[in-house]
Protein backbone atom coordinates (compact mmCIF):
# COMPACT_ATOMS: atom_id res chain seq x y z
CA UNK A 1 0.00 0.00 0.00
CA UNK A 2 0.99 3.22 -0.70
CA UNK A 3 2.57 5.33 2.57
CA UNK A 4 1.34 8.64 1.02
CA UNK A 5 -2.13 6.74 1.42
CA UNK A 6 -2.51 6.08 5.03
CA UNK A 7 -4.08 9.33 6.29
CA UNK A 8 -6.71 9.00 3.43
CA UNK A 9 -7.53 5.70 4.91
CA UNK A 10 -7.71 6.94 8.01
CA UNK A 11 -9.95 9.82 7.75
CA UNK A 12 -12.45 8.04 5.65
CA UNK A 13 -11.99 4.56 5.20
CA UNK A 14 -15.46 4.18 3.68
CA UNK A 15 -14.70 6.23 0.84
CA UNK A 16 -11.22 4.67 -0.18
CA UNK A 17 -12.71 0.72 0.09
CA UNK A 18 -15.97 2.25 -2.68
CA UNK A 19 -12.46 3.70 -4.55
CA UNK A 20 -10.89 0.45 -4.74
CA UNK A 21 -13.38 -1.91 -5.37
CA UNK A 22 -15.28 -0.67 -8.36
CA UNK A 23 -17.61 -3.91 -9.08
CA UNK A 24 -18.79 -3.05 -13.01
CA UNK A 25 -22.24 -4.59 -14.16
CA UNK A 26 -21.52 -6.12 -17.61
CA UNK A 27 -24.05 -4.80 -19.27
CA UNK A 28 -23.69 -4.53 -23.54
CA UNK A 29 -24.83 -1.86 -25.13
CA UNK A 30 -24.13 -0.97 -28.90
CA UNK A 31 -20.72 -1.38 -30.70
CA UNK A 32 -18.52 -0.38 -27.43
CA UNK A 33 -19.13 -3.75 -25.53
CA UNK A 34 -16.03 -5.29 -27.83
CA UNK A 35 -13.62 -2.94 -26.00
CA UNK A 36 -14.30 -4.52 -22.87
CA UNK A 37 -13.84 -8.44 -23.13
CA UNK A 38 -9.94 -7.55 -23.72
CA UNK A 39 -10.17 -4.73 -20.41
CA UNK A 40 -11.10 -7.35 -18.07
CA UNK A 41 -9.02 -9.93 -19.39
CA UNK A 42 -5.35 -10.53 -19.73
CA UNK A 43 -4.42 -8.43 -22.00
CA UNK A 44 -5.35 -4.81 -20.35
CA UNK A 45 -6.39 -6.94 -17.39
CA UNK A 46 -8.77 -4.29 -15.19
CA UNK A 47 -8.34 -6.47 -11.75
CA UNK A 48 -5.23 -3.84 -11.33
CA UNK A 49 -7.27 -1.22 -10.99
CA UNK A 50 -9.51 -2.84 -8.76
CA UNK A 51 -12.12 -3.36 -11.89
CA UNK A 52 -14.32 -6.35 -12.07
CA UNK A 53 -17.04 -7.18 -13.88
CA UNK A 54 -20.60 -9.06 -11.95
CA UNK A 55 -23.34 -10.85 -13.17
CA UNK A 56 -26.26 -9.06 -11.73
CA UNK A 57 -26.59 -5.62 -10.64
CA UNK A 58 -27.47 -6.06 -7.56
CA UNK A 59 -23.47 -7.06 -7.05
CA UNK A 60 -22.04 -3.86 -9.13
CA UNK A 61 -21.46 -0.38 -8.38
CA UNK A 62 -20.40 0.63 -11.93
CA UNK A 63 -22.14 1.20 -14.57
CA UNK A 64 -20.59 1.28 -18.18
CA UNK A 65 -23.42 2.46 -21.07
CA UNK A 66 -20.87 1.69 -23.58
CA UNK A 67 -22.65 2.62 -26.96
CA UNK A 68 -25.96 3.88 -28.23
CA UNK A 69 -28.93 3.77 -26.71
CA UNK A 70 -32.09 2.78 -28.24
CA UNK A 71 -35.43 3.11 -27.12
CA UNK A 72 -35.91 -0.39 -26.08
CA UNK A 73 -32.70 -0.25 -24.26
CA UNK A 74 -33.31 2.83 -21.93
CA UNK A 75 -36.04 0.58 -20.84
CA UNK A 76 -33.39 -2.06 -19.53
CA UNK A 77 -31.07 1.24 -18.71
CA UNK A 78 -32.82 2.50 -16.16
CA UNK A 79 -34.41 -1.10 -14.72
CA UNK A 80 -30.96 -1.92 -14.01
CA UNK A 81 -29.17 1.39 -12.52
CA UNK A 82 -32.49 1.18 -10.10
CA UNK A 83 -31.48 -2.19 -9.27
CA UNK A 84 -27.50 -1.42 -8.28
CA UNK A 85 -27.36 -0.49 -4.55
CA UNK A 86 -25.81 2.91 -3.73
CA UNK A 87 -23.16 4.23 -3.91
CA UNK A 88 -23.29 3.51 -7.41
CA UNK A 89 -21.08 5.37 -10.44
CA UNK A 90 -22.55 5.79 -13.93
CA UNK A 91 -19.77 6.58 -17.10
CA UNK A 92 -20.92 7.17 -20.43
CA UNK A 93 -18.52 5.56 -23.27
CA UNK A 94 -18.05 6.70 -26.51
CA UNK A 95 -19.33 9.54 -27.83
CA UNK A 96 -23.24 8.15 -28.65
CA UNK A 97 -24.39 8.13 -24.98
CA UNK A 98 -22.82 11.84 -25.03
CA UNK A 99 -25.02 13.57 -27.55
CA UNK A 100 -26.05 10.67 -29.75
CA UNK A 101 -22.57 10.67 -32.11
CA UNK A 102 -23.71 9.39 -35.39
CA UNK A 103 -27.14 8.50 -34.78
CA UNK A 104 -28.13 12.24 -33.96
CA UNK A 105 -30.66 11.95 -35.98
CA UNK A 106 -32.19 8.22 -35.92
CA UNK A 107 -35.82 7.07 -34.88
CA UNK A 108 -35.54 5.13 -32.54
CA UNK A 109 -32.19 6.08 -30.59
CA UNK A 110 -32.41 8.75 -27.14
CA UNK A 111 -29.51 11.08 -27.80
CA UNK A 112 -28.73 12.88 -24.54
CA UNK A 113 -28.34 9.63 -21.92
CA UNK A 114 -28.11 12.10 -19.23
CA UNK A 115 -31.35 13.36 -19.60
CA UNK A 116 -32.38 9.63 -18.15
CA UNK A 117 -30.30 8.83 -15.57
CA UNK A 118 -27.47 10.43 -13.95
CA UNK A 119 -23.38 10.04 -15.38
CA UNK A 120 -21.25 10.37 -13.17
CA UNK A 121 -18.56 10.51 -16.17
CA UNK A 122 -18.09 10.77 -20.01
CA UNK A 123 -15.20 9.07 -22.41
CA UNK A 124 -15.25 10.58 -25.76
CA UNK A 125 -14.27 8.75 -28.79
CA UNK A 126 -15.71 6.82 -31.53
CA UNK A 127 -14.57 3.86 -30.45
CA UNK A 128 -12.10 4.70 -27.22
CA UNK A 129 -9.46 2.42 -26.21
CA UNK A 130 -8.97 1.00 -23.67
CA UNK A 131 -6.41 2.73 -21.86
CA UNK A 132 -9.48 5.60 -21.91
CA UNK A 133 -11.07 3.30 -19.71
CA UNK A 134 -8.43 3.25 -17.17
CA UNK A 135 -8.09 6.70 -17.82
CA UNK A 136 -11.90 7.19 -16.70
CA UNK A 137 -11.46 5.00 -13.60
CA UNK A 138 -8.45 6.76 -11.99
CA UNK A 139 -10.40 10.08 -12.98
CA UNK A 140 -13.38 8.46 -11.33
CA UNK A 141 -11.02 8.05 -8.13
CA UNK A 142 -10.47 11.69 -8.01
CA UNK A 143 -14.12 12.34 -8.15
CA UNK A 144 -15.23 10.24 -5.04
CA UNK A 145 -12.11 11.39 -2.85
CA UNK A 146 -13.05 14.82 -3.70
CA UNK A 147 -16.80 13.85 -3.17
CA UNK A 148 -17.96 14.74 -6.63
CA UNK A 149 -19.15 11.43 -7.62
CA UNK A 150 -22.44 11.92 -6.87
CA UNK A 151 -24.59 11.19 -9.63
CA UNK A 152 -26.89 8.88 -7.13
CA UNK A 153 -27.20 11.65 -5.09
CA UNK A 154 -28.35 13.99 -8.16
CA UNK A 155 -30.84 11.25 -8.73
CA UNK A 156 -32.61 11.03 -5.63
CA UNK A 157 -32.73 14.50 -5.90
CA UNK A 158 -34.18 15.44 -8.87
CA UNK A 159 -35.95 11.91 -9.18
CA UNK A 160 -39.16 13.63 -10.35
CA UNK A 161 -37.44 15.28 -13.46
CA UNK A 162 -35.59 12.00 -14.60
CA UNK A 163 -38.81 9.63 -14.19
CA UNK A 164 -41.12 12.45 -16.15
CA UNK A 165 -38.22 12.63 -18.60
CA UNK A 166 -38.00 8.90 -18.95
CA UNK A 167 -42.00 8.63 -19.36
CA UNK A 168 -41.50 11.16 -22.18
CA UNK A 169 -39.48 8.91 -23.97
CA UNK A 170 -41.07 5.59 -22.76
CA UNK A 171 -44.57 6.15 -22.54
CA UNK A 172 -46.06 4.68 -19.39
CA UNK A 173 -43.38 2.49 -17.44
CA UNK A 174 -44.56 -0.82 -15.69
CA UNK A 175 -42.55 -0.28 -12.60
CA UNK A 176 -43.05 1.87 -9.37
CA UNK A 177 -40.93 4.94 -8.82
CA UNK A 178 -37.88 4.09 -7.09
CA UNK A 179 -38.13 7.73 -4.73
CA UNK A 180 -41.44 9.01 -4.04
CA UNK A 181 -42.51 11.49 -6.45
CA UNK A 182 -45.11 14.17 -6.68
CA UNK A 183 -47.92 15.46 -4.43
CA UNK A 184 -49.89 12.22 -4.24
CA UNK A 185 -47.23 10.20 -2.96
CA UNK A 186 -46.20 12.29 -0.32
CA UNK A 187 -49.96 12.17 0.53
CA UNK A 188 -49.35 8.89 1.16
CA UNK A 189 -47.20 9.68 3.59
CA UNK A 190 -47.59 10.08 7.23
CA UNK B 1 -26.73 -24.69 -64.52
CA UNK B 2 -28.18 -21.21 -64.49
CA UNK B 3 -28.86 -21.15 -68.01
CA UNK B 4 -30.65 -24.43 -67.17
CA UNK B 5 -32.42 -22.82 -64.45
CA UNK B 6 -33.74 -19.54 -66.67
CA UNK B 7 -35.11 -22.15 -69.96
CA UNK B 8 -36.99 -24.10 -66.81
CA UNK B 9 -38.24 -20.61 -65.33
CA UNK B 10 -39.17 -19.47 -68.47
CA UNK B 11 -41.09 -22.78 -69.78
CA UNK B 12 -42.68 -23.37 -66.32
CA UNK B 13 -43.90 -19.66 -65.53
CA UNK B 14 -45.91 -16.73 -67.28
CA UNK B 15 -45.65 -13.14 -66.23
CA UNK B 16 -42.04 -13.44 -65.21
CA UNK B 17 -39.03 -11.48 -65.97
CA UNK B 18 -35.21 -12.97 -65.71
CA UNK B 19 -32.52 -10.98 -65.53
CA UNK B 20 -28.85 -12.55 -64.79
CA UNK B 21 -27.10 -9.25 -63.50
CA UNK B 22 -23.59 -11.65 -62.64
CA UNK B 23 -22.49 -14.95 -62.16
CA UNK B 24 -24.36 -17.43 -60.37
CA UNK B 25 -27.12 -14.69 -59.44
CA UNK B 26 -31.12 -14.58 -61.01
CA UNK B 27 -33.08 -11.85 -60.47
CA UNK B 28 -36.71 -13.14 -61.42
CA UNK B 29 -39.83 -10.31 -61.25
CA UNK B 30 -42.96 -11.83 -60.80
CA UNK B 31 -46.24 -10.56 -60.46
CA UNK B 32 -47.77 -11.02 -56.82
CA UNK B 33 -50.13 -14.00 -56.80
CA UNK B 34 -47.03 -15.98 -58.74
CA UNK B 35 -44.97 -15.68 -56.01
CA UNK B 36 -45.68 -18.78 -53.81
CA UNK B 37 -45.86 -20.84 -56.57
CA UNK B 38 -42.73 -19.98 -57.63
CA UNK B 39 -41.21 -20.28 -54.09
CA UNK B 40 -42.53 -23.71 -53.71
CA UNK B 41 -40.86 -24.72 -57.10
CA UNK B 42 -37.84 -22.95 -55.90
CA UNK B 43 -37.47 -24.96 -53.00
CA UNK B 44 -38.50 -28.25 -54.66
CA UNK B 45 -35.59 -27.69 -57.09
CA UNK B 46 -33.14 -27.67 -53.72
CA UNK B 47 -32.93 -23.96 -53.37
CA UNK B 48 -34.27 -24.55 -49.79
CA UNK B 49 -32.96 -22.06 -47.69
CA UNK B 50 -34.70 -18.28 -47.68
CA UNK B 51 -31.60 -16.18 -46.73
CA UNK B 52 -33.48 -12.95 -46.02
CA UNK B 53 -37.40 -11.05 -47.43
CA UNK B 54 -36.32 -7.28 -47.31
CA UNK B 55 -38.52 -4.64 -49.32
CA UNK B 56 -37.73 -1.35 -50.85
CA UNK B 57 -39.48 1.78 -50.87
CA UNK B 58 -39.59 3.17 -54.13
CA UNK B 59 -42.12 6.27 -53.40
CA UNK B 60 -41.24 7.80 -57.09
CA UNK B 61 -42.61 4.69 -58.83
CA UNK B 62 -45.68 4.78 -55.79
CA UNK B 63 -44.46 0.87 -54.78
CA UNK B 64 -43.35 -0.94 -52.36
CA UNK B 65 -41.01 -3.73 -53.23
CA UNK B 66 -40.31 -7.01 -51.89
CA UNK B 67 -37.04 -9.38 -52.30
CA UNK B 68 -37.04 -12.69 -51.67
CA UNK B 69 -33.32 -14.21 -51.33
CA UNK B 70 -32.41 -17.79 -52.15
CA UNK B 71 -29.39 -19.67 -52.27
CA UNK B 72 -29.06 -23.55 -51.35
CA UNK B 73 -26.53 -25.16 -48.59
CA UNK B 74 -26.29 -28.28 -50.50
CA UNK B 75 -25.36 -27.04 -54.29
CA UNK B 76 -22.26 -29.24 -55.43
CA UNK B 77 -22.77 -29.25 -59.46
CA UNK B 78 -19.94 -26.67 -60.55
CA UNK B 79 -17.05 -28.41 -58.68
CA UNK B 80 -14.04 -27.16 -61.41
CA UNK B 81 -14.83 -22.77 -61.21
CA UNK B 82 -15.85 -23.34 -57.61
CA UNK B 83 -18.73 -20.75 -57.68
CA UNK B 84 -21.38 -22.98 -56.26
CA UNK B 85 -23.60 -20.86 -54.46
CA UNK B 86 -26.28 -20.03 -56.85
CA UNK B 87 -28.45 -16.90 -55.57
CA UNK B 88 -31.99 -16.59 -56.93
CA UNK B 89 -33.53 -13.07 -55.57
CA UNK B 90 -37.65 -12.78 -56.37
CA UNK B 91 -38.69 -9.45 -56.29
CA UNK B 92 -42.07 -8.25 -56.24
CA UNK B 93 -44.34 -4.68 -56.37
CA UNK B 94 -46.90 -4.12 -54.32
CA UNK B 95 -49.00 -0.77 -54.44
CA UNK B 96 -47.65 1.82 -51.66
CA UNK B 97 -51.57 2.47 -50.63
CA UNK B 98 -52.67 -0.42 -50.19
CA UNK B 99 -49.67 -2.98 -48.84
CA UNK B 100 -50.87 -6.51 -48.21
CA UNK B 101 -49.40 -9.56 -49.08
CA UNK B 102 -49.71 -12.99 -48.41
CA UNK B 103 -47.62 -14.66 -46.16
CA UNK B 104 -45.21 -17.07 -47.33
CA UNK B 105 -44.63 -19.41 -43.68
CA UNK B 106 -46.13 -22.04 -45.41
CA UNK B 107 -43.71 -22.52 -47.64
CA UNK B 108 -40.27 -21.58 -45.42
CA UNK B 109 -41.39 -21.45 -41.66
CA UNK B 110 -38.21 -19.42 -41.32
CA UNK B 111 -39.72 -16.18 -42.87
CA UNK B 112 -41.90 -15.47 -39.82
CA UNK B 113 -38.94 -12.61 -38.04
CA UNK B 114 -38.54 -11.36 -41.38
CA UNK B 115 -42.11 -10.63 -41.93
CA UNK B 116 -42.58 -9.30 -38.82
CA UNK B 117 -39.68 -6.42 -39.12
CA UNK B 118 -40.99 -5.62 -42.72
CA UNK B 119 -44.51 -5.29 -41.22
CA UNK B 120 -43.13 -3.23 -38.40
CA UNK B 121 -40.60 -1.13 -40.39
CA UNK B 122 -42.70 -0.59 -43.75
CA UNK B 123 -46.30 -1.42 -42.80
CA UNK B 124 -46.66 -4.20 -44.94
CA UNK B 125 -49.29 -6.43 -43.53
CA UNK B 126 -49.03 -10.12 -44.03
CA UNK B 127 -52.10 -11.72 -44.43
CA UNK B 128 -52.40 -15.71 -42.79
CA UNK B 129 -49.14 -14.27 -40.23
CA UNK B 130 -49.94 -15.63 -36.65
CA UNK B 131 -48.45 -12.96 -35.02
CA UNK B 132 -47.72 -9.77 -36.73
CA UNK B 133 -46.43 -7.98 -32.89
CA UNK B 134 -44.06 -5.36 -32.53
CA UNK B 135 -40.36 -6.72 -32.75
CA UNK B 136 -37.83 -4.00 -32.79
CA UNK B 137 -39.64 -0.85 -31.68
CA UNK B 138 -40.75 0.37 -28.75
CA UNK B 139 -42.56 3.99 -29.67
CA UNK B 140 -45.79 4.33 -31.87
CA UNK B 141 -44.55 5.76 -34.97
CA UNK B 142 -47.24 7.67 -37.67
CA UNK B 143 -45.43 6.78 -41.20
CA UNK B 144 -43.21 3.20 -40.42
CA UNK B 145 -39.91 4.38 -40.11
CA UNK B 146 -37.89 3.03 -43.03
CA UNK B 147 -40.59 4.73 -45.63
CA UNK B 148 -38.88 7.16 -47.77
CA UNK B 149 -42.00 9.79 -46.42
CA UNK B 150 -40.38 9.46 -42.82
CA UNK B 151 -38.99 12.51 -42.38
CA UNK B 152 -36.25 11.30 -39.60
CA UNK B 153 -34.74 14.48 -38.77
CA UNK B 154 -38.50 16.01 -38.09
CA UNK B 155 -39.26 13.24 -36.00
CA UNK B 156 -36.18 13.64 -33.64
CA UNK B 157 -36.67 17.24 -33.86
CA UNK B 158 -40.44 16.72 -32.35
CA UNK B 159 -39.82 13.87 -30.09
CA UNK B 160 -36.14 13.05 -28.59
CA UNK B 161 -35.02 17.10 -28.59
CA UNK B 162 -38.53 18.09 -27.20
CA UNK B 163 -37.43 16.38 -23.81
CA UNK B 164 -35.41 18.82 -21.50
CA UNK B 165 -32.63 18.60 -19.49
CA UNK B 166 -32.90 17.97 -16.02
CA UNK B 167 -33.06 20.61 -14.06
CA UNK B 168 -30.58 20.43 -11.38
CA UNK B 169 -31.20 21.95 -8.08
CA UNK B 170 -28.86 24.12 -6.15
CA UNK B 171 -26.80 21.60 -3.91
Amino acid sequence: MDRNQITKWLKAPAKMANKYSLHAVYFCTGCGIIEVPPVITSRWDAERFGVVPVATPRQANLFLITGYVSVKTLRAIIRTYEQMPEPKYTVGFGSCPVNGGMYWDSYNTIKHLDKYIPIDGWIAGCMPRPEAIFIAVTHLWTLIDKDMANAYIRYRKNYKSYRRNQELALGKLEWPPLFPVGDESQGNEQ
Amino acid sequence: MINSLRQKLEATFKDIRIAIPEESRIVVTAENDGVPAILRYLKDLGLDHLALISAVDWIEENCLELCFILTSYMQNDDEVTGRQKLHIILKTSIPREKPKFKTVIGIFPNAEPYEREIHELFGIKFEGHPRLTPLLLEREYQIPPFRKDFDTRKYVKEVFDKIPSVEIEEK
